[in-house]
């Protein structure tokens, strides 16, 4: 029996080592080296069903029809901070779709981009989408604008501004659409109102993701009360038929995303590729995939027609608001929000 | 007499508590693994076999288990044969620093892996205290190259670990037998030692493989996370979690959980073999 046994570990043994030899001497063949060109992205969370179900294969459907040479792409997804840290890290990305502004300063100051990357179409800017709140279907909650989140008892997700383009701009919103109520209702910007809301919602937050990809997975899986997220988020939800509703805030914040050509990892033969490719988003075509998939069209207002889902949004405000990122950064971002929200 | 104490019954008739020990033992194991491990199986397959099997073909989820394995792969084999290495000199010789070097091979164990991966990235990073001098074409980082240096990195002491013990307590005089009859260190090694280190190859080559199939924390940091090229099924399935496609992270954790399941059954059953002989 001893003997049999010792035979029987011997045979398995080398079938085990033989069968692990055989089927793992290489490496496996990554998909996009079948031949031709490649372009490596790195996007903010929410990019990828717009990027992978119409604008790659519609461009490498143009780049074929022009050039008779197949092009294909891999990409990344992840919190916009997150991927602008990894291309300052050195990620080989060719282009980057970023939640913020801010983030492509960062890629300029860490020399990864050394283009003019506003003169761009629409000064860099692809598209946006405004910032909505979800809550769960038939609104338990009775939650209509942002100050509802403040009350006792409400859960709410928020993703990290750490790792999140998308959670500063909801901080952005938030802020904002008070700053923008009292404007409206008493001519001039109440400062304290604002603050002391983004405060109090902050109290009720239960969980800050990475991104705001992660946060409506962790909405979807039945965490919490509300979610403050990109309105195509919450259209996507609902075409998936998750059971949540979108509140359209009164006022509230047009989130603006930039793309931009890592020339840093860009040699000459590449370089023409990917700024066709980049160019390529602003086109009618690309713009139009965008409105399908819920982004709202950043060139052309005629277009988002097309999509009968968006809601609207009585006091709508961009970015310029603040003044710009220059400004909402430092001064909202960092002195409101990380000095007299989280320190409290 | 007290020889004989382990032989004594302490009950009359029937054990009570064996039932209950090991009722009490399974349910607390219930709600800490073995439920956890259930709803992975039963989200994975709750919109059939037919979409199962589909999340398990396509072919990124397919390129992200084969990279894991062939990363994990030649981490196993290297750490195995560092480890028999280190456990050969550890043992054999004394020498100034003996102890510092047992020490810091143990140390990839207490380090969190994303400093593991942090820590690579500042070497071998495009712009690391190395990876600058490396020319772009050579660059390390970001490639599966990294994937295996990481998972070296967080496995490192696993084998040592597992064959050192038993280095420790090897009966020497075969080894001084084989001496005394003429036999080169090599034959030694190759006759007498190797032979009762059977037993601890296998497990530890076995622990490591398992431990690298799972790595995340290292790997995320340095493999850039491109799907379809260098993102390992651990990185697939976070990824597909946060893109709210549970069923397709499900589909390959539950791939991985049969995975480690068979490798620690070898594990037990193996071993066993190996060392009776």
């Amino acid at each position: 029996m001893k003997k049999f046994k010792n035979k029987l570990a011997r045979v398995l043994f080398f079938i085990l080592i033989s069968s692990l030899l055989l089927t793992n001497g290489c490496l496996p063949t990554p998909q996009d080296t079948k031949g031709g060109r490649t372009i490596t992205l790195y996007g903010f969370s929410i990019m990828k069903e717009a990027l992978e179900k119409e604008i790659y294969p519609a461009f490498a459907a143009k780049w074929k029809a022009e050039h008779s040479e197949d092009l294909s792409f891999n990409s990344s997804f992840a919190g916009s901070e997150v991927v602008t840290n990894q291309i300052l890290q050195g990620a080989p990305a060719d282009v980057a779709i970023l939640s913020i502004e801010r983030d492509v300063d960062r890629l300029v100051e860490g020399k990864a981009v050394t283009n003019d990357w506003r003169s761009l179409p629409n000064k860099g800017i692809v598209n946006k989408t405004p910032f909505v709140i979800l809550v769960r279907k038939g609104n338990p909650k009775a939650i209509t604008d942002f100050p509802d989140l403040a009350k006792p008892g409400i859960k709410l997700i928020h993703p990290d501004p750490v790792s999140s383009g998308g959670a500063q701009w909801s901080i952005l919103s938030i802020y904002g659409s008070e700053l923008k109520k009292s404007e409206s209702q008493t001519g001039t910007p109440d400062k304290t109102r604002a603050l002391q809301t983004l405060q109090a919602i902050w109290k009720n937050v239960i969980a800050t993701p990475g991104s705001a990809r992660e946060a409506r997975t962790q909405f979807e899986t039945g965490f919490g009360d509300a979610l403050i997220t990109y309105e195509l988020e919450g259209l996507l939800m609902k075409q998936a038929n998750s059971p949540v509703e979108i509140v359209y805030p009164k006022s509230t914040i047009f989130s603006e995303h930039p793309a931009v050509v890592i020339d840093r990892n860009l040699n000459e033969v590449k370089r023409a590729s990917v700024e066709a490719f980049v160019k390529f988003l602003w086109s009618e075509e690309a713009q139009k995939a965008f409105v399908k998939y819920h982004f709202r069209s950043a060139t052309n207002e005629a277009l988002n027609e097309a999509n009968k889902e968006f809601g609207k949004i009585e006091e709508p405000f961009t970015v310029e608001y603040f003044g710009g990122w220059n400004r909402a950064y430092p001064e909202i971002i960092e002195q409101v929000f990380r000095d007299q929200v989280m320190k409290k | 007499m007290s020889a004989n104490l382990s032989g004594i019954r302490h009950t009359q008739g029937f054990d009570i508590i064996k039932p209950l020990s090991i009722g009490a033992m399974i349910l607390i194991m219930l709600p800490l693994v073995l439920l956890p491990l259930a709803s992975i199986f039963i989200f994975g397959t709750n919109k059939g076999l037919a979409s199962f099997w589909a999340a398990l073909t396509a072919p990124d989820a397919v390129y992200a288990l084969k990279l894991s394995i062939v990363t994990s792969f030649w981490a196993t084999i290297f750490n195995v044969f560092f480890g028999l290495l280190a456990a050969y000199v550890l043992t054999k010789y004394d020498f100034w620093g003996r102890n510092a070097l047992t020490v810091t091979i143990s140390l990839p164990t207490a380090i969190p892996t994303a400093v593991a991966g942090f820590a690579l990235l500042l070497l071998w990073g495009p712009f690391g205290i190395l990876g600058q001098y490396l020319s772009p074409e050579a660059q390390i980082m970001f490639t599966p190259y990294a994937i295996i240096l990481a998972n070296i990195f967080v496995t490192f002491p696993l084998a040592f670990g597992v064959i050192k013990p038993v280095f420790d307590t090897m009966n020497r005089s075969l080894e001084e037998a084989s001496a005394t009859i003429g036999a080169t260190r090599w034959q030694t090694f190759w006759h007498i030692t190797l032979p009762a280190l059977r037993g601890a190859i296998l497990s530890g080559a076995l622990l490591t493989f398992a431990r690298s199939v799972g790595e995340f924390g290292s790997t995320i940091l340095v493999s850039g996370n491109l799907a379809g090229r260098t993102q390992t099924a651990p990185l697939y399935i976070f990824a597909k979690f946060n893109e709210g496609q549970v069923e397709a992270a499900n589909a390959i954790a539950i791939v991985l959980a049969i995975f480690s399941f068979l490798i620690f059954s070898i594990l037990f059953f193996a071993r066993d073999w190996l060392d009776a002989e």
